[in-house]
C-alpha cells in the first residue's frame, strides 16, 4: 500500500534517504494534512512536510502542527509500563502490570459488583481505538460506568444538534465551501488560535467581500477585522441570540417558505423572543444595542450564511440552549442543506466528531445509535457476540463519575487517552477523588497530571506509530498512517484492551490483529446507525480525499453536505426552540464581583500534556497568564507583568497580569493547558448543562487581588 | 600622493612595493643571491604571483566604503594613546580567541573546530616554511659533521645535533604541517559531503574546490616523503614536479577564492577595539524606546558607509533608521503600511480595528447593493 | 524561478507558525530567522510577520566591511559567510527592515535565505507554506503585481515608484526576490 499520496504536479521537498509518510496531525479537529518525513535506513522521525494538495488545509499548519512530531521520539516518553510502589513509580513488565490490573479488576468487582470499574475515555484517538474503548468497557469489564473527555468540549453541541436536527454532525457544509459565502456569523470561537488553519478560508471569503460578525467578550485576532464585533459578557449568549433572532423576525430577514416546509415550532419561537426587543438584549448582554441591530441587518441580508460556534459558547450551563438558539439564526434563513451556508461547530479534539458517535459516551452504542433503545442494543450485542441481556445499562456523564467516586459507587478507573486532572472543572475535587480511587490506570505516553495519581500507568504510542481513521469537524472521514514501529516498549491502545480482556476472559471478543480488522468490525456496527459509516474503506478514503458520512454502501459518494432535502427528526423538520433568559449558574458577587472565563492560547493544546513538552512552544508561552484591561487594573492598582491573586469561591492561585484593550474592562480571561498549581480549572464551575452535562468552564465569579510586595523589592 | 600618480592604480603600485620588498629581502636572506635553490625556482614564480595576487585583492578589498571605514577608525583608534589598554586587550584577545584558539569555530560544533584548526594552522605553518625556504630568508648549513645550524636571514641562529629530535622536527616541519592539513580537509570534505545542511548553500566551485586543491598538494607532498624516505627516491623527479605543479595552482588560486579569508580575519580586532568592547554589550540607546542595541561609533560609521553609497534612510524629522533599534524599525515600517502611525481622533480608543472600513489586507469590499436592501436607518 | 514572497500584515493572526517552521528548514540550525510581533499588544492584538525583504542592493551587504554577505544567482541573500564574518554587526543597524540576527556564541550573524533549499526547486518556503492565514506567501510575479496594484489604489504612496535607495519609505510587500 502507498505511504506517500500526492497529486500530479504537486512539488514536496523529499530529501535524499528520506520517505514521506502521508497522514495527518495528531492535534485538533482540523486534522491538517501532513507528511512526516523518515530516514529510509534508520526508520527515525526526521521531521515534518506540507501536504499542499490536502483539500482542507492545503498544506497550511499552526505551531502546534508543525512541530507534532517533535512528541514522537521525545525523551520524556514512558519506556516500560510503571507500578507506583510506595508512593513511588518502578518500571516493571507489561507481564506483571497486567497481571496487577487483572488481579485487582477481578478483586473489585467480586467484592463491590460490576460497576465498581469505570472507563474514561478520549477522543484524540482514531475511531478504531474509540470504539474499541466502548466495546472494553461493557464487554470486557461489564461495567456501566463509561464516558469520555467529549463531555467537556463536544456535548453540548451534540445535545443542541440532535435536538435541533435529530443528528448531530458537526458541520452541515464542507469546510472547502466556506470561502465562497458570504457571512459568517462566529459565535464563542477564539479561531485563529484554536483552529488557526480554518483562518485561510475565512480571509478568501473576505478577499471576495464577505462581512464577518464575531461574537466574543475578547477582541480576537478574528473580531479585529470583523464588521462588527458584539463583545457580549460570558455567559449571555443565548440572550444574544435571542436578540438576534427577535430582530431577524421583527425586520422580516426570516425565509417563510423555508420555515414552513422545514421547521417545527415557528410560533413558539416567535413568541419567546419577543421580549427581547434591542434595548432588553443590550442590557442583559452588555453589547451597544446598535451593534447588535447592525448585525441582524447584515447577517439577515446576505444571501449566503454559515452560523459557526465553540467552545465560548457551548460550555456553559445552558450550553445546549445556545446552540439551539445560535442555530436557529441559520433555520430562519433557510440556510441549511444549501450551497456554501450552513451551521457548524470547530471541533476542539482529534476525532472529536468521531470519537462521540461510537459508543465512549455513558449512553450511546456505536453508529449514534442510544442505549435507551433496545433495537440497538440488540444489534450492537449481535456484532459484539453478547447476550442483549449482559449489555450494561446507561452510566453517568463524565463529570459525574467523579461524584460517584466521592460517594464510593466507582472504586477503580482506566483512563484513556485523556488528562481529567487537568481538563476537568472544580479541579481539586477531581483530584481528591483520584485520591479516593483503590485503583486507578492510566494510557499515556507522556506522564500526565492524570498519570502520576495512577496505580498503573501503561506505555501507549502517539499517533504516529499505528495506523487507523479519524473523522475531521467536517464530518469527513480520514486515514492516519504509521509512521514508525511503536518505540521502546509502549504498545497501541487496542492492543492493550485486547490483552487486559484476554485475561478477564473476553479474548474472544476482541481477536484483531491490525486496526483494520476493527474497522471492519466497527463499520458493521454502525450500519443502520445515525452515524453510518458502512460505505467507508480504506482504500476509498486515499482516493476520494477522505470520506463523509453518512455513507450507507460502498457505492454511496459520501454526503459532504447534510439536511439537504429532510431532517433527522421523526417528522423530517428542524425543531426551533423557544429559550427564555437564565443567568449563568455563578454571577458577581459583592464578594466575587468580576467574570473570570478561561479559553486557550494558539500554542497548547487541550491539557497541554504534549504541548508543554515541545520547546517552540513553551518559548513562546511557558506559563498561564490573567488578561484583562488596563482599566479593571487600575481600578486594583496593577501593573502589566505584575503577580495577582484569583479567587473564587472553589480555591484560590497566583497569576501574572497581562494587560491589553483587546478585551471587556469587565472580565479576566485564563487559558487553561497546565496542570496543579497553574491549573485555572481549580477555580472553574462545575455546574452541569441539564441535557448535554457539560461544565460551565467559561463562567464563573472571581475576586482579584494585587500581591503584597514583598519586603526587599 | 605624488608617488600614487606615477601608477595605473593604488593596487599596482602596492604590488610594486610588495615585489620590491621580497626581492630586497630575498638579497638579504640569500647572500646576495648566494643561496638560491634553482630547484625551488617554480614556487619562486608562484610565490610572486601569490604576493601580487594577495595585494592586488587586500588594496580593492580596503577600498570598499565599508571596509575602509572599519580600517579608517581601527588606525585612529590604534593612534589615540587614551585607548591603549582597550586596544591592546583588543587585539591580543582576538588574537588569542578568534586565531589562535578559533574558540568561535569550536561553539559552532567541537568536529567543525577540529577540522579548521587543523586546516588552518597546517597551512599557515606550510606557508612559514615554503616562503622561508623559497625566498631563501633561511637555510640549513652543516657546521660540523654532526651538527646543522639554521641560518635565518644570513645571520646563524640554533645550531642542532643533525640525528636529535629537535632536527627531526625540523627536517619533518613540513611533513607534520601537511598532516594537519590532510586530517583537517579529509573532515571538511566528509563534512561537506554527508551534511545535507551544509549542502543547502555550498557551491562546489567556491567550497569544494579549495579543498580538493589542498588535498592535491599535502598528497602529493607526502608521497614525496615516502618516495625518499622509504622507496630510494622513486619516481622521485616526477613526484617532485606533480607536487611543485599543485603548490603553484595553489598559491595562484590562493587570493582569489575562499581561502582568501585568511588574511582578512585579523580585522575581527576592530569590532572589539572599536564598537564593542565586550560582546553583547550595547551603550547607545534607541531613538524611539530607548533599549541599548549598539554605540554611537558603530552608528556613526554605518550611517557613514549608508551615505556614501547614497542610501537614503533619512526620517521626515531629521533621523536615521540606524537610529532605531531592530525591532523599532520592523514596526516602523509596519505601522507606516497599515497606516497606524498617525494619531486618531480619541486617543483613549483602542487603534481602529478596521471594524466599517475594508482592511486594505484583503481586497474591495463588496457594494451594499450586492446585498437585499435593509429596512431602516442605513447608516447604523 | 519567478516566484515572490508577499506579505500581508492585516491578515496575520499571530500565531508563529512561520516561526516554527522556519526552525524546520535545512541549514536553519533549528533558529528561526522571521519574526513576528505584536505592533502594541496593549492596543490590539495587530500582529504582524517580518522577513528578508532579498534587496537586489542589499544595505547589509553594503555596510559588511568582511564583504561576507553573497547574493544567489537567483537573487536570494544569503547569511553572512561564516568564514569572512567578524562578527560587527554592521549589517543589523544598515539593514532598513531590522532583520539580520546575531549569534553571539558562534559568532555568526544569520538571517532568512527563503528555505533556500526548497525555493530554488521552486517549492514554497516553510514559512509561506504553513502560514494560516495567507499573511506571507509565495506566488507568482504576475500574481504578486496585481494585488499590488490594487493594494497601491488603496493605500498612500499611489503614484510614487520606489527605487532600490528608498524603498524603504513604502510598503515592503511590494518587494521580494524573483521579481523581473
Amino acid at each position: 500500500m502507498t505511504e506517500f499520496i500526492a497529486k500530479p504536479g504537486v512539488k514536496n521537498l523529499k530529501h535524499e534517504g528520506e520517505k514521506l509518510i502521508t497522514t495527518h496531525c495528531s492535534y485538533c479537529g482540523m486534522q491538517c494534512g501532513m507528511h512526516i518525513r523518515v530516514s529510509e535506513k534508520t526508520g527515525k522521525i526526521k521531521g515534518v512536510e506540507p501536504r499542499y494538495d490536502w483539500p482542507v488545509t492545503l498544506g497550511k499548519l499552526c505551531p502546534k502542527g508543525v512541530t507534532a512530531y517533535q512528541q514522537i521520539d521525545h525523551p520524556d516518553r514512558i519506556k516500560r509500563p510503571l507500578i507506583k510502589k510506595k508512593g513511588r513509580f518502578v518500571e516493571s513488565s507489561w507481564e506483571e502490570a497486567l497481571s496487577l490490573i487483572e488481579k485487582k479488576f477481578t478483586e473489585l468487582q467480586d467484592k463491590h459488583g460490576k460497576d465498581s470499574l469505570s472507563v474514561f475515555g478520549g477522543v484524540s484517538m482514531t475511531n478504531e481505538k474509540c470504539y474499541l474503548v466502548g466495546k472494553y468497557a461493557r464487554v470486557a469489564l461489564g461495567t456501566r460506568f463509561l464516558d469520555y473527555n467529549g463531555r467537556f468540549c463536544m456535548s453540548s453541541a451534540a445535545g443542541g444538534f440532535m435536538k435541533t436536527f435529530g443528528m448531530d454532525r458537526g458541520s452541515t457544509l464542507p469546510w472547502t465551501e466556506l470561502e465562497h459565502s458570504d457571512c459568517f456569523l462566529i459565535a464563542g470561537s477564539n479561531t485563529a488560535e484554536c483552529h488557526p488553519t480554518s483562518i485561510q478560508m475565512f480571509w478568501k471569503a473576505r478577499d471576495k467581500g464577505a462581512k464577518m460578525i464575531v461574537v466574543d467578550p475578547r477582541e480576537t485576532p478574528t473580531a479585529r477585522i470583523a464588521d462588527v464585533h458584539l463583545d457580549l459578557l460570558p455567559g449571555t449568549d443565548s440572550a444574544l441570540a435571542n436578540g438576534l433572532l427577535h430582530l431577524l423576525i421583527k425586520e422580516d430577514f426570516v425565509d417563510k417558505e423555508y420555515v414552513e416546509n422545514r421547521c417545527n415550532n415557528f410560533e413558539e419561537l416567535k413568541a419567546s423572543v419577543e421580549p427581547f426587543t434591542p434595548e432588553y438584549t443590550s442590557q442583559l448582554t452588555g453589547v451597544d444595542k446598535n451593534k447588535i441591530i447592525k448585525a441582524a441587518r447584515i447577517y439577515g441580508s446576505s444571501p449566503r450564511s454559515v452560523v459557526m460556534f465553540a467552545r465560548g459558547v457551548e460550555q456553559q450551563s445552558k450550553g445546549v440552549d445556545n446552540v439551539t438558539l445560535y442555530t436557529s439564526l441559520a433555520l430562519l434563513r433557510g440556510q441549511i442543506g444549501k450551497f456554501a451556508s450552513g451551521v457548524a461547530t470547530f471541533t476542539g479534539q482529534g476525532n472529536g466528531q468521531g470519537g462521540r458517535e461510537h459508543g465512549q459516551k455513558s449512553d450511546l452504542l456505536p453508529g449514534y445509535r442510544k442505549i435507551t433503545d433496545p433495537e440497538a442494543v440488540k444489534y450492537i450485542s449481535g456484532v459484539w457476540g453478547i447476550d442483549p441481556e449482559e449489555m450494561p445499562k446507561a452510566g453517568v456523564s463524565a463529570f459525574e463519575m467523579f461524584d460517584e467516586i466521592h460517594k464510593g459507587t466507582i472504586r477503580a478507573m482506566h483512563v484513556v487517552c485523556s488528562n481529567p486532572a487537568v481538563s476537568a472543572p472544580d479541579a481539586e475535587y477531581v483530584w481528591e477523588a483520584f485520591k479516593k480511587l483503590d485503583f486507578l490506570v492510566v494510557n499515556d505516553f507522556f506522564l500526565s497530571e492524570t498519570a502520576e495519581f495512577a496505580d498503573v500507568v501503561l506505555p501507549t504510542t502517539t499517533w504516529a506509530e499505528d495506523e487507523g481513521t479519524t473523522t475531521n469537524l467536517e464530518g469527513r472521514v480520514i486515514r492516519i498512517r504509521k509512521s514508525i514501529e511503536p518505540l521502546h516498549e509502549s504498545k497501541t491502545d487496542w492492543q492493550i484492551f485486547k490483552e487486559i480482556a484476554a485475561r478477564l476472559g473476553k479474548g474472544k471478543h476482541f481477536d484483531y490483529s491490525s486496526p483494520r480488522e476493527i474497522f471492519e468490525e466497527f463499520r458493521l456496527a454502525t450500519k443502520g446507525g445515525k452515524a453510518d459509516y458502512s460505505g467507508i474503506t480504506y482504500e476509498r478514503i486515499d482516493k476520494e480525499d477522505g470520506v463523509f458520512w453518512p455513507c450507507p454502501s460502498e457505492d454511496h459518494p459520501g454526503t459532504p453536505t447534510v439536511f439537504k432535502e429532510t431532517f433527522a427528526t421523526p417528522n423530517g423538520k428542524a425543531n426551533l426552540p423557544a429559550v427564555s433568559w437564565q443567568e449563568p449558574d455563578e454571577t458577581p458577587s459583592e464578594e466575587f464581583p468580576i467574570r473570570l472565563t478561561t479559553g486557550r492560547v494558539v500554542f497548547h493544546y487541550l491539557s497541554g500534556n504534549q504541548t508543554r513538552r515541545i520547546d517552540f512552544l513553551m518559548e513562546q508561552c511557558p506559563v498561564p497568564f490573567a488578561e484583562m484591561h488596563p482599566e479593571l487594573a487600575s481600578r486594583y492598582n496593577m501593573q502589566d507583568g505584575e503577580k495577582i491573586r484569583v479567587t473564587t469561591p472553589r480555591s484560590t492561585m497566583e497569576l501574572e497580569v497581562r494587560l491589553t484593550k483587546a478585551t471587556r474592562n469587565d472580565i479576566i480571561f485564563v487559558p487553561y493547558h497546565w496542570g496543579k498549581e497553574l491549573a485555572v480549572n481549580k477555580l472553574t464551575n462545575a455546574a452541569l448543562d441539564p441535557t448535554s452535562r457539560m461544565p460551565e468552564f467559561k463562567v464563573c465569579a472571581a475576586r482579584i487581588e494585587k500581591l503584597e510586595q514583598k519586603a526587599g523589592h | 600622493m605624488q608617488l600614487e600618480r606615477s601608477f595605473y592604480s593604488r593596487a599596482s603600485m602596492y604590488s610594486f612595493i610588495v615585489v620590491m620588498i621580497l626581492i630586497l629581502l630575498m638579497w638579504i636572506g640569500t647572500g646576495q643571491f648566494s643561496h638560491i635553490d634553482i630547484m625551488l625556482f617554480g614556487y619562486l614564480i608562484a610565490s610572486f604571483v601569490f604576493a601580487i595576487g594577495i595585494t592586488v585583492r587586500m588594496v580593492s578589498w580596503s577600498l570598499r566604503p565599508a571596509t575602509r571605514q572599519m580600517l579608517k577608525r581601527s588606525f585612529s583608534n590604534l593612534k589615540n594613546k587614551e585607548r591603549k589598554k582597550r586596544n591592546v586587550t583588543s587585539v591580543l584577545k582576538t588574537a588569542v580567541d578568534n586565531i589562535v584558539l578559533q574558540k568561535f569555530i569550536f561553539k559552532r560544533g567541537i568536529y567543525r573546530g577540529v577540522a579548521h584548526w587543523l586546516l588552518a594552522w597546517g597551512c599557515i605553518g606550510s606557508f612559514a616554511i615554503t616562503f622561508g625556504l623559497t625566498f631563501g630568508w633561511m637555510h640549513f648549513s652543516l657546521v660540523d659533521p654532526e651538527t646543522y645550524q639554521m641560518v635565518v636571514m644570513g645571520i646563524p641562529t640554533i645550531t642542532m645535533h643533525a640525528d636529535g629530535i629537535f632536527a627531526e622536527l625540523v627536517y619533518n616541519g613540513l611533513n607534520i604541517t601537511a598532516m594537519m592539513v590532510f586530517i583537517g580537509v579529509l573532515m571538511a570534505i566528509i563534512r561537506r559531503k554527508t551534511n545535507q545542511d551544509v549542502q543547502v548553500t555550498q557551491r562546489p566551485e567556491f567550497d569544494l574546490l579549495p579543498l580538493y586543491i589542498l588535498m592535491a598538494v599535502t598528497v602529493t607532498g607526502l608521497v614525496l616523503t615516502l618516495s625518499y624516505k622509504f622507496m630510494n627516491g622513486w619516481m622521485h623527479n616526477y613526484l617532485a614536479l606533480i607536487h611543485q605543479v599543485t603548490v603553484v595552482l595553489f598559491l595562484v588560486y590562493f587570493p582569489f577564492g575562499k581561502l582568501f579569508h585568511l588574511p582578512i580575519r585579523p580585522m575581527a580586532a576592530g569590532v572589539p577595539m572599536n564598537y564593542q568592547e565586550e560582546a553583547g554589550v550595547d551603550t547607545r540607546g534607541c531613538a524611539k524606546c530607548g533599549t541599548p542595541y549598539s554605540s554611537d561609533d558603530q552608528i556613526e560609521d554605518v550611517k557613514g558607509i549608508l551615505g556614501v553609497q547614497n542610501f537614503d534612510l533619512q526620517m521626515a524629522d531629521g533621523t536615521y533608521l540606524s537610529d532605531y533599534c531592530p525591532a523599532c524599525r520592523r514596526r516602523m515600517r509596519v505601522m507606516k503600511q497599515l497606516n497606524l502611525e498617525h494619531q486618531h481622533e480619541n486617543p483613549y480608543a483602542p487603534i481602529q480595528t478596521m471594524t466599517d472600513v475594508q482592511v486594505p489586507g484583503f481586497s474591495t469590499g463588496r457594494s451594499d447593493s450586492y446585498y437585499k436592501e435593509a429596512e431602516g436607518d442605513e447608516k447604523l | 524561478m519567478n516566484k515572490i514572497m508577499y506579505l500581508e500584515f492585516e491578515r496575520c493572526i499571530g500565531c508563529r507558525a512561520c516561526q516554527a517552521a522556519c526552525r524546520e528548514c535545512g541549514d536553519h540550525d533549528a533558529k528561526e530567522r522571521n519574526y513576528v510581533e505584536h505592533v502594541d499588544f496593549m492596543e490590539s492584538r495587530q500582529t504582524f510577520p517580518m522577513m528578508c525583504m532579498q534587496c537586489k542592493d542589499p544595505a547589509c551587504a553594503r555596510v559588511c566591511p568582511a564583504n561576507a554577505i553573497q547574493i544567489t544567482e537567483e537573487g536570494v541573500v544569503l547569511s553572512a559567510s561564516e568564514e569572512k564574518c567578524i562578527g560587527c554587526r554592521n549589517c543589523t543597524f544598515g539593514c532598513p527592515f531590522g532583520i539580520p540576527k546575531f549569534d553571539f556564541e558562534q559568532n555568526k550573524m544569520y538571517k532568512c535565505d527563503m528555505c533556500y533549499d526548497r525555493s530554488k526547486h521552486d517549492i514554497a518556503p516553510m514559512c509561506a507554506s504553513v502560514c494560516p492565514s495567507d499573511a506571507i506567501r509565495f506566488i507568482d510575479f504576475d500574481e504578486m503585481q496585481s494585488l499590488r496594484r490594487r493594494r497601491t489604489q488603496m493605500n498612500l504612496v499611489e503614484g510614487k515608484k520606489p527605487t532600490e535607495q528608498d524603498k524603504w519609505k513604502y510598503v515592503p510587500e511590494f518587494f521580494g526576490v524573483y521579481s523581473d
